[in-house]
């Protein structure tokens, strides 16, 4: 009795949202530092360490390898172009289904978030039945000395096709969630359509859509299993960035496994910079739009 | 705004630069070999000396680019239009598939050179840590308790495929051929198997990078190789009574070559396997050549003789070892229950 | 520069559900007319309808003498107030209120001096002067109102079209904001509809009043004629509160509030 009485007033106290005990708050804010510590700091330095082993030496020696060099041209061309182009295509998209009524938008839904429940390696597997020597335009292709898979073209498609969702899912929610009343205020005022896009849409949308296009890139870089399957995997000629890494990997060079790792790690790294100075220097604008990440 | 304009401005330019420069590699002709996962550094070596031959007979510069991976995925992509002109690969079933689904290679194409195509031959050893610490002889000591055995599944893998019928030849010679006992063994030894890689380079990085199991069954030059790469004093070779005689094939793949114009350095870069140079080569990359005259002595040295099983004539060919025992639902599906 | 708003036997309907069955009502130019109704009855539809912002499915809205099919939303030069007020969050002030003048093509845009001149007027004129820097989240629901209100007379409308314009405040503002409102049409003159929930406001503040149901308009008329001859039952249960506060406020004061003008 005397116990609960003396607390009652404390979980009146109107700052507090939740009536944890500062020890509970310790110890979960502990476990998560940990846990963050544990899965993604740890195998970050171990990256790191593991492209140092053999020294700095041996580090810049791994990036001298043409096939490398080729493996990393190759990865910074396919998102050079994979990313701009979902960019584009992502905010249309997401356009049409939050600011436009019309058939088939639930389909359209789904159909954008495909990508996110079908597993990579089918992803690339479409491409293969779609455009491989025994698919269903491959004979047309073959006909017509098209090299689609195993050749660039078709690492930027399963590319597109795997990092599509990004842009589009980052922005549906929010352009839903912002309804069309400025974009109608707008065409009420004058404007055009495209006008209003520029200038009332797409800054609301800007923060959303520029974190959408960096994890679009992340994702775009990294990305393994669909391509793998639509690599052919040759030396110096279709190998991205982490299909190199496993090829070195395998071949007992885990130095440059590592190092070439450890590069991926730090263009994901620079990418984290560029939001997060991004956004320190837009702060302002930032919180006039009133959506924080 | 500003920031998206410049920022994709920036990124098309990249886009233009790196594309160009792509383009510039695309000079003399260049050769695709497509391979298996375990001669990767045979035909690094194997192709320098073969462009510098060519070289030197023609003064024409060839480029080979290579691409690796499981045979059998390795096959598919040629089927699904990777453009190899030459595939090396780790099993005669695996060019035969190419020859079935595509009119890209001839049904025939096993006699177009010498030793049914297959200008080296592995077979299977035993890799354990350095001592032999559980004191592994034979097949018969890889079914005791508490002996860890790493294999690949041979579901995905083609050496996965060799481990296991050469385990089945020792079982049925030891058992009597009694069929039953024969599968119970067999299960045995698969139950002793903690992990089964996809991929015979997944299996040995698994044992010795991860350090997982006592014993890794393995193609002898990938066992070679983990020795080379890894420090002899790691690792020692086990050779068991009984192997099986792998025959890696090779072939052209006539369509692809004809389109690109390549047939005639297609053609001689696999004869040039058979050169006195190309057998010596595959004897330093451990494979055992098929005409060994003209390899190392010390190179040779290595391979100790064995009693050996082949395919062709134990198993009655590779169309039917498949069906029987890696098609789905055939006795390795019956056999083979996940441990945990 | 105002000119007559003609709804004729406007219908629309929301798949098989109709919104407005049928609606015609004329504004005269530099007229203020309400628009009173309960929820769900088709005010917000009819404005839309007028505004082009929603397509209609049948029947005609005149602008003088043009039909406004005719005429692109920009040439229909229609200032309206939303009920939410729809500023733009990521501009300030005076961004906000400049907008329609710098959407407008280049030949016809003024000059940035021009501008600025013009919403500093405006700013004046709603009563929000040094408030331009400001963003919309930095201001109070009265000021949003009256920014509101300031960027859709600054592209010179000559029809203003206001969606409850004071339903989110709360009733003091309302009060000041509508004899503000009163003032401020007397000074510019536009031709005004305006929709409200509110019979108060309706009242006191209109020229005319169009009582809407259902989709169908009920009666149009000055307060004092619907007061005294109410058109059907549902307008007499409907303005029922008003007469008797009216013949409260009779009986107490005499004076006549509604008519007041
Ligand atoms: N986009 C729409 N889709 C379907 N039905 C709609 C849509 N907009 C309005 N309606 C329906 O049309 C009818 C009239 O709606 P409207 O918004 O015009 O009412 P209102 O008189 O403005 O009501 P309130 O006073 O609550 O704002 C309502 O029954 C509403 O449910
Ligand atoms: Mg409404």
């Amino acid at each position: 009795m005397a116990m609960s009485d003396r607390f009652l007033p404390l979980a009146h106290t109107p700052e507090r949202a939740t009536s944890e005990t500062a020890l509970t708050r310790a110890v979960l804010i502990a476990i998560a530092l940990l846990f963050l510590a544990a899965v993604l700091f740890l195998p970050l330095v171990t990256v790191f360490m593991e492209a140092l082993r053999k020294g700095w030496g041996t580090l810049f020696e791994s990036f001298s390898d043409p096939d490398t060099l080729a493996a990393v041209r190759l990865t910074l061309i396919v998102a050079a172009i994979a990313v701009p182009f979902n960019a584009i295509v992502g905010l249309a998209a997401s356009w049409a289904i939050a600011k436009f009524e019309f058939k088939g938008k639930n389909l359209l839904l789904t159909l954008i978030d495909l990508p996110f429940s079908i597993s990579p390696v089918i992803s690339g597997l479409v491409f293969v039945l779609l455009f491989g020597a025994q698919g269903w335009l491959g004979p047309w292709l073959v006909a017509h000395d098209i090299q689609i898979i195993f050749a660039v073209p078709g690492i930027v498609l399963a590319t597109v096709l795997v990092t599509f969702p990004f842009v589009a899912r980052e922005l549906i929610p929010l352009m839903q969630s912002q309804g069309t009343s400025e974009e109608e205020a707008a065409l009420m005022l004058g404007a055009s359509g495209w006008y209003t896009f520029l200038h009332v849409t797409l800054p609301n949308v800007k923060w959303a859509l520029l974190y959408g296009v960096l994890l679009c890139n992340a994702r775009a870089m990294g990305e393994f299993g669909a391509v793998s399957v639509v690599s052919g995997h040759i030396r110096g000629l279709t190998n991205t960035m982490p299909l190199h890494i496993e090829i070195l990997y395998n071949e007992y060079n885990f130095v440059g496994a590592f190092a070439v790792a450890s590069l991926l790690a730090c263009l994901a790294l620079l990418t984290l910079l560029a939001k997060s100075l991004l956004e320190w220097r837009f702060s302002d604008e930032l919180a006039a739009t009133a959506r924080r990440h | 705004m500003q920031l998206f304009n410049r920022r994709s401005i920036a990124l098309g330019a990249a886009a233009l630069f790196l594309s160009f420069e792509a383009g510039q590699a695309l000079a003399d002709r260049t050769l695709l070999n497509v391979s298996y996962d375990p001669t990767r550094e045979f035909y690094k070596e194997f192709n320098a000396a073969f462009a510098a031959d060519w070289k030197a007979r023609t003064g024409e510069t060839i480029t080979i680019d290579q691409s690796h991976g499981g045979s059998g995925k390795q096959a598919r992509a040629v089927i699904d239009g990777l453009q190899a002109d030459v595939v090396t690969l780790a099993l005669a079933g695996d060019v035969d598939q190419i020859a079935n689904k595509t009119d890209k290679l001839p049904k025939d194409w096993a006699a177009k050179l010498p030793h049914n195509a297959a200008p080296y031959t592995s077979t299977i050893v035993f890799l354990v840590r350095k001592g032999n610490p559980k004191d592994i002889k034979d097949w018969s000591d890889l079914v005791k308790d508490g002996v860890q055995v790493i294999t690949p599944n041979p579901k995905t893998s083609g050496g996965a495929r060799w481990n296991y019928l050469a385990a089945w030849a020792y079982a049925e010679k030891a058992l009597d051929g009694d069929e039953a006992k024969v599968k119970e063994w067999v299960a045995d030894l698969y139950r002793n198997v903690p992990v089964l890689d996809t991929g015979a380079r997944g299996s040995t990085t698994t044992f010795a990078q991860r350090g997982i199991g006592d014993v890794l069954i393995s193609w002898e030059n990938e066992a070679f190789l983990v020795q080379k790469e890894f420090g002899a004093d790691n690792f020692d070779i086990v050779v068991p009574s009984l192997s099986i005689l792998a025959e890696p094939p090779v072939a052209v793949v006539e369509g692809n070559a004809k389109a690109k114009g390549n047939l005639d350095v297609a053609e001689a870069y696999l004869k040039f396997l058979y050169t006195p140079e190309g057998q010596k080569l595959a004897a330093k990359n451990f494979f055992r050549p098929v005409d060994p005259s003209a390899a190392d002595p010390a190179d040779l040295a290595r391979f100790p003789k064995v009693e050996l099983v082949a395919i062709d004539k134990d198993f009655g060919g590779w169309s039917k070892a498949q069906k029987e025992f890696f098609a789905d639902g055939a006795i390795f599906d019956q056999i083979y229950r996940p441990t945990n | 520069m105002s000119v007559p708003v003609r709804v004729r036997n406007l219908e629309k309907n929301f798949g098989r559900y109709p919104a407005l069955k049928g609606v015609s009502l004329d504004v005269e130019a530099g007229e203020l007319v309400a628009l009173l109704g309960p929820s769900g009855s088709g005010k917000t539809t009819l404005l839309r309808a007028i505004a082009g912002l929603e397509q209609a499915d049948g029947g005609q809205v005149l602008f003088g003498d043009i039909d406004a099919n005719s005429l692109s939303l920009r040439e229909r030069r229609i200032g309206f107030v939303f009920q939410q007020y729809a500023l733009f969050k990521h501009m300030t002030v005076f961004d906000n209120i400049a907008f329609g003048l710098r959407a407008r093509p280049r030949s016809s845009r003024p000059s940035e001096a021009a501008i600025k001149s013009r919403v500093l007027d405006l700013l004046h004129l709603v009563q929000l002067d040094g408030l331009e820097v400001r963003y919309p989240a930095q201001l109070s629901g009265g000021q949003r109102q009256r920014v509101a209100l300031a960027r859709a007379l600054a592209i010179e409308p000559r029809v203003l079209l206001l969606d409850e314009p004071f339903g989110a405040l709360d009733a003091r503002v309302r009060k000041d904001l509508r004899k503000w409102l009163r003032e401020l049409h007397q000074r510019t003159g536009h031709t005004t509809l305006f929709v409200t929930h509110d019979q108060d406001e309706a009242f006191e503040l209109a020229d005319r009043i169009a009582i809407l149901d259902k989709g169908c308009i009920e009666q149009v008329g000055t307060a004092a004629e619907i007061l005294e001859h109410p058109a059907t039952p549902f307008i007499d249960s409907f303005i029922e509160g008003i007469a008797r506060r009216e013949a409260q406020a009779r009986d107490w004061t005499k004076p006549h509030v509604v008519a007041s003008r």
